[in-house]
């Protein structure tokens, strides 16, 4: 197997560079040891990302940028927080005592208004050409971040609502399936990941490897990804099923549920927390399905109170663990809410003037970046797209944003060349 | 031969033996221009796939399954010199054929996860309806006629967001994606601007839902806003920019109106169509889409699937990018096919046939040079994943006893073919449908590892499964030799016989889970997965 | 002597506005009204003066739900979670009771011989204040603060029977609740579910609840209003419906189920004086007035109107209507 993936990985990758920002000309130069000493430090150090994918659109306007007395303000109105001269909406009093960890960026314009594109956007944080396909952020951090023989899976996913669910982009693109999703629906934990009883532990495994060698010699001569896919899958999946009991949230105390809560939100939120600390570089929980055309206040004031909940439990729980200075709490979503309000007193897609927040490793807390003016139509300051935000949530976790894949011959740079990163939220 | 075809191959400098005989081979112009252009960008191709790759390839292409045992035997033990044209004729005409076209087909028109359109495909293929009559049908049929309002879901499964109908239709009757056309001219492709992505929109404005019919309306403008924040009118544009004059309407008053809605409530409760208006903006795209120069957008990209889905890369790839900036690896070749294709009446089965029996088609996956060749020169076959109807059928044809296939009286052989068949369908929905950059999950992987409900249905030990056929073998040589006939369509390997038989030989004591473990092995190796 | 009806529901009057109307309340025995903004402010107006003046009443902070009209003051409450006691002549606060509620103020009610002003908000509380002193008088706790979903529950609307005996308050998850008006004690409990929606599929949160009510003339029936099932919960798409309870026996004698011409939230009910038909009025992106017979169990007449109706104040003959809701103030005549 070992044999196998590094074929491909040369194949299809090429050797990877670390170029600086912008040295464009140190992109040609193959500096092998220096870019395998610096993967081996990140992987050490175990950065992880938690994206918390609020798919629908969640408005900024009920959450982290609002505008009281505003007639495009809504019914709540805005408190203070901890930090000093920043408001946050009345539906999130909790993360308002915590934002010394959060770094609001209110000023994202990313101009894609419908939630095919505008989650593809911000899944893979760049528009897509036809020749070539983007790994989104996922698959990224589960190769920079991930270890090779990793017994934990690297790459999860929830995405329970229906609703959505087509959007929420995993795919690994050129970086291969290793570093594929796992993709969970229906359940808080991936299916069959225990060996039925009519099979020892040893057939398991040496039928597992009489298929691989089959395959193998199958292999010969015929390169192709989706080939190479089949038997990366297969090869992970005695690592996974010993990984099956980070999936089950009745091992952690009853304490620590209740705090959570009993939503589905939270118990995701939980095991993701689980994985995080088990050592899996990227999980994302969903949290759909926010897109309030109608009823947005009332809306909002559901979900926005469990989000303020299950946001605030988890950064006490990180803290708590001590493992919040390395892992990277995201959220995010397809684009913002319209400030103007509807009749049926909802908000519609709104990609002009919107906001993300990070939290934990890397990141500045307690700042804001960017603002937009007083009704929330447009930005006033600081605009940013996808790609800077990317840019920085990359830097937050040390990776070189403007470090190169090579997709054969071509060199295919983390992110847009030129873009900067956000320094002000780093920390 | 056709004036038009015999313009184009002289242009190309190119005679053909078979014009000598008056009819041009499609295979023989495929192959004479792609052998061209290897030339030219000098690679050599991959040598001839043998038959049992060839005879397997075909089978899953054309009619969807594996060859049986018995199958394969009489093929390769067939002596006659156009052995591979009587196969691809038998398989041509079963209605196999039929069913696997129109699921393909099925899969390309309905969106994500709805068969509703099979039946009509099915039908349509029985039939051997042209792609232009079944375009027709599917965007403008006659509700008098029950083929035809079959067609309509297309348009039905649509009509509620008439940015989907537009994008779909462009998309997948003429190989452009415009859908980022629609809020700002196309970042990528200069040609595509708003202005084209409404002018294809307002074929489709006039469209609603009444009951369970689609109506058009006689009058209604499209309007939209440019990036400027301009609202203009749409005028009605194909995808060349040929804009369409229509004749002058008015918009009924609240008396019409009222009218009108009354008499589609009525109809609506009647479960009858309503009328089609004396000037539809839909049948003004269906004239330009099929009349005149416009209609290489069709044939070309009827061809371009259709070489997509037998090659596994198309000559224009994506397949929804054909503009001008994204010219085909072999223009020429294009232009003769969607010639071809328009000349004889948009005949799909003639143009596949056609394509199997091409040298190109038949040569191995496998290439041994130092560099594989990129896909477009077509020097070596394709690796392509089965889709979720193949692999299931490939499963259950595998796992079963392959005497079951075998009998004097052939009705009932076929039967029990057909039989197996058709169960196909239930396991085809664990897998999922392959995608343009398709990886196979770790979730199917964990599905054969540990799904006991999969394992107790294709590995029992019963009489008509193979286990049961294995297990009364006398010699492990045997055993090896059977399953990977019936698994793999073709003689073990000595490699491959060693391997096999000391897991065997290890497990003597637990002979039956062996044998199973045996066929697992077999049956999700990456040979079966793949159609190679 | 004019007739007046539902069949002669029209419009007389459309002033448009930049922001939300949300109550209102018809100033008796003059032609003026008194609106609650979603601009925090309450104006008073003649709306069907040439050119009609928009007199303010500054001190809230959000959204105005709540104004009642009693001899003395005018009393507002806010999603600021106050009320406020205000002078009429001077439009100057008299009193202002700071977090009144705990939460949200969704909406007011004033008790048929105008000394108890009620007000329910999302702290699942309603209460009963002295309306010339401002004293809380009493607290109607009850509804439960959390859905069974797991998620914050909303009080929505209250309403006190015609002889003065009963309350009614309803809620998100579709519960109404009849109380003692002078004991404050729970008499009954009784539900319409299809008014509330929980979608734990496809997008797993909920919309809906009851949003009005209403007790009929002869104080033995209550009406409540909202919107049936909902298949997408991203928008109001179903229609307004109505149910009729009798307080009794909790028994539903009667439902409205509404159709395509009544998409969206029966905001408000307003009964006949005969007891004979009522009125509901709602919306969604742009509104409706539907009258339903309560003899013949049918639907009236059923009006498009340009604005989805927040709340409406009738005049005591029913001869006038005035309309509250997105972007504008309606005055329409029932009038021959």
């Amino acid at each position: 197997m070992t044999l196998q993936k590094s074929f491909s990985r040369r194949r299809f990758l090429g050797q990877s560079t670390l170029a600086g920002a912008g040295a464009a000309a140190s992109v040609m130069s193959l500096d092998i040891l220096k870019s395998e000493a610096f993967s081996k430090q990140l992987k050490q150090k175990g950065k992880r990302v938690l994206l918390l994918w609020l798919a629908g659109g969640v408005s900024q306007l009920e959450t982290f940028d609002p505008k009281p007395g505003r007639l495009t303000g809504g019914p709540f109105q805005a408190i203070q927080t901890a930090v000093p001269g920043v408001e946050i909406s009345e539906l999130m009093p909790k993360m308002a005592m915590r934002l010394k960890h959060t770094a609001i960026i209110r000023s994202l314009n990313t101009k894609i208004g419908d939630h095919g594109g505008g989650s593809r956007l911000m899944h893979l944080g760049r528009r897509d050409e036809p020749n070539l396909s983007y790994p989104d952020m996922g698959s990224v951090m589960a190769r920079e971040l991930g270890r090779l023989d990793s017994k934990v899976p690297d790459y999860v996913t929830f995405y329970t609502a229906t609703e959505g669910r087509g959007n929420a982009v995993g795919h690994p693109g050129f970086l291969g399936s290793r570093y594929a999703p796992m993709f969970l629906t229906t359940d808080n934990k991936p299916q069959n990941l225990r060996r039925l009883e009519t099979i020892s532990d040893l057939d398991h495994r040496e039928r597992a490897d009489l298929r691989r060698v089959l395959s193998a010699r199958f292999s010969q001569g015929r390169v192709s990804p989706v080939l190479g896919s089949h038997n990366v899958a297969y090869g992970r999946v005695r690592g996974l099923m010993s990984s099956e009991a980070l999936f089950d949230i009745t091992r952690e105390p009853k304490s620590i549920q209740d705090k959570y809560g009993p939503t589905l939100f939270a118990q995701q939120t939980l095991v993701a927390r689980r994985l995080i600390e088990a050592g899996t570089p990227f999980v994302k929980v969903s949290r759909a399905w926010w897109d309030s055309h109608g009823q947005n206040f009332e809306t909002h004031l559901e979900m926005v109170t469990e989000l303020d909940h299950v946001m605030s439990t988890l950064l006490d729980d990180l803290q708590e663990r001590g493992l919040l200075e390395d892992t990277l709490v995201i959220t995010l979503s397809e684009f913002g809410r319209t400030p103007t309000i509807n009749g049926s007193l909802g908000r519609d897609h709104f990609a002009r003037a919107w906001s993300a927040t990070l939290s934990g490793c890397g990141i500045r807390g307690g700042t804001v970046f960017g603002s937009t003016d007083e009704d929330g139509q447009h930005v006033k300051d600081g605009e940013v797209g996808a790609a800077e935000l990317f840019a920085t949530i990359y830097a937050a976790v040390g990776i070189d944003p403007h470090h190169e894949y090579y997709v054969g011959s071509r060199p295919v740079p983390l992110v847009d060349v030129g873009t900067e990163v956000i320094s002000e939220v780093l920390a | 031969m056709r004036l038009s075809q015999s313009i184009i191959l002289l242009a190309l400098g190119f005679v053909p033996l078979s014009m000598v005989h008056g009819e041009t081979l499609i295979q023989d112009v495929v192959d004479s221009l792609l052998d061209a252009k290897m030339q030219q960008v000098n690679i050599t191709a991959a040598p001839v796939a043998d038959d049992y790759n060839i005879l397997r390839r075909t089978t899953l292409d054309l009619i969807g399954r594996i060859p049986t045992s018995a199958e394969v035997d009489r093929y390769v033990t067939s002596e006659d010199s156009d052995k591979r044209e009587q196969m691809v004729d038998q398989l041509l005409q079963s209605p196999a054929y039929q069913k696997h076209l129109a699921y393909d087909l099925n899969l390309l028109l309905s969106p994500a996860g709805n068969n509703e359109l099979q039946s009509y495909l099915e039908l349509a293929v029985t039939q051997r309806r042209g792609w232009d009559q079944m375009f027709r049908a599917m965007l403008l049929g006659d509700y008098e006629d029950e083929l035809e309002r079959q067609a309509m879901k297309f348009v039905k499964l649509r009509v509620k967001d008439l940015d989907n109908l537009t994008n779909a239709t462009s998309s997948l009757f003429f190989g452009v994606n415009i859908s980022c056309a629609k809020c700002h001219d196309h970042p990528l492709v200069i040609e595509w601007t708003q202005a084209h992505f409404y002018g294809m929109k307002s074929f489709f404005n006039r469209l609603f839902e009444n009951g369970d019919f689609v109506g058009e309306r006689e009058y209604g403008a499209l309007k939209y806003q440019t990036t400027d924040g301009e609202q203009l009118d749409a005028q009605m544009m194909f995808l060349s920019g040929k804009a369409i004059e229509e004749p002058q309407w008015t918009s009924p008053d609240a008396e019409k109106q009222k009218a009108e809605k009354k008499q589609l409530e009525q109809l609506a409760k009647d479960k009858q169509p309503v009328p089609v208006p004396q000037y539809s903006r839909r049948a003004q795209l269906l004239d330009i889409a099929l009349r005149g120069d416009d209609r290489s957008y069709f044939s070309k990209s009827i061809v371009n699937r259709l070489w997509y889905r037998t090659f596994g890369y198309g000559l224009v790839m994506p397949l929804d990018q054909m503009h001008p900036s994204n010219p085909a690896s072999h223009p020429k070749l294009l232009d003769f096919l969607a010639q071809d294709m328009s000349d004889h009446g948009y005949d799909l089965t003639r143009l596949i046939r056609g394509l199997v029996l091409t040298q190109a088609y038949a040569r191995s996956s496998r290439y041994d040079g130092e560099t594989r060749p990129p896909q477009m020169w077509f020097a070596v076959a394709n690796v392509k994943p089965l889709t979720p109807q193949q692999y299931a059928a490939a499963l259950l044809f595998g796992a079963r006893n392959p005497s079951q296939f075998v009998s004097e009286d052939v009705v009932k052989a076929q039967a029990e073919i057909d039989s197996v068949h058709a169960q196909a369908r239930t396991l085809a929905v664990k897998f999922d449908v392959p995608s343009d950059e398709f990886q196979v999950s770790v979730d199917e992987a964990l599905l054969f590892s540990n799904d006991a409900a999969l394992e107790k249905d294709l590995l029992a030990n019963r009489e008509d499964r193979l286990i049961g056929e294995l297990m009364i073998l006398s010699t492990d040589a045997e055993v090896v030799a059977t399953a990977s006939k019936s698994i793999m369509n073709r003689p073990v390997t000595k490699q491959e016989q060693r391997v096999m038989m000391k897991y065997l030989k290890h497990r003597k004591d637990r002979r039956e889970a062996a044998v199973i473990q045996l066929v697992w092995a077999l049956l999700t190796s990456s040979e079966v997965r793949f159609n190679y | 002597m004019a007739e007046i009806g539902p069949k002669f529901f029209k419009e007389v009057k459309q002033i448009s506005r930049d922001d939300i109307l949300l109550r209102i309340s018809h100033q008796k025995s003059m032609q003026s009204v008194y609106v609650g903004s979603s601009d925090a402010k309450i104006y008073s107006v003649d709306p069907m003066a040439d050119k009609p003046e928009f007199h303010e009443f500054k001190g809230h902070t959000s959204y105005v739900m709540g104004l009642v009209d009693t001899e003395k003051h005018l009393v507002s409450g806010s999603y600021d979670r106050s009320l406020i006691w205000w002078d009429k002549e001077s439009r100057e606060i008299v009193r202002r009771v700071e977090d009144a509620h705990d939460r949200w103020i969704r909406n007011m009610f004033l008790s048929p011989d105008g000394q108890t002003v009620l007000s329910v908000g999302d702290d699942m509380v309603c209460k009963l204040w002295d309306a010339e002193s401002g004293e809380l008088v009493r607290e109607l706790v009850s509804h439960q603060k959390i859905t069974p979903n797991h998620f914050p529950n909303m009080l929505y609307a209250t309403a006190v029977s015609p002889d003065g005996n009963l309350i009614a308050t309803v809620d998100r998850i579709a519960k109404i609740k009849i109380w003692d008006f002078k004991t404050g004690e729970e008499v009954t409990e009784f539900e319409a579910p299809k008014c509330y929606t929980w979608d734990p599929k496809k997008r797993i949160h909920s919309i809906g609840g009851i949003r009005s009510v209403c007790f009929s003339p002869d104080s033995k029936s209550v009406a409540v209003g909202g919107i049936g099932p909902i298949g997408n919960i991203d928008h109001l798409e179903s229609p307004g419906r109505v149910e009729i309870f009798n307080v009794a026996s909790g028994e539903k004698t009667h439902e409205f189920e509404g159709d395509k011409k009544v998409i969206g939230l029966v905001e408000q009910i307003v009964f006949h004086p005969s007891g004979k038909w009522l009125m509901a009025v709602g919306g969604k992106h742009t509104g409706w007035v539907q009258f339903l017979d309560l003899e013949k169990k049918e639907v009236i007449r059923q009006f498009d109107v340009p604005m989805h109706v927040h709340q409406v104040a009738v005049t005591d003959d029913f001869s006038t209507v005035y309309g509250a809701g997105h972007g504008k103030l309606i005055v329409w005549s029932m009038v021959n």
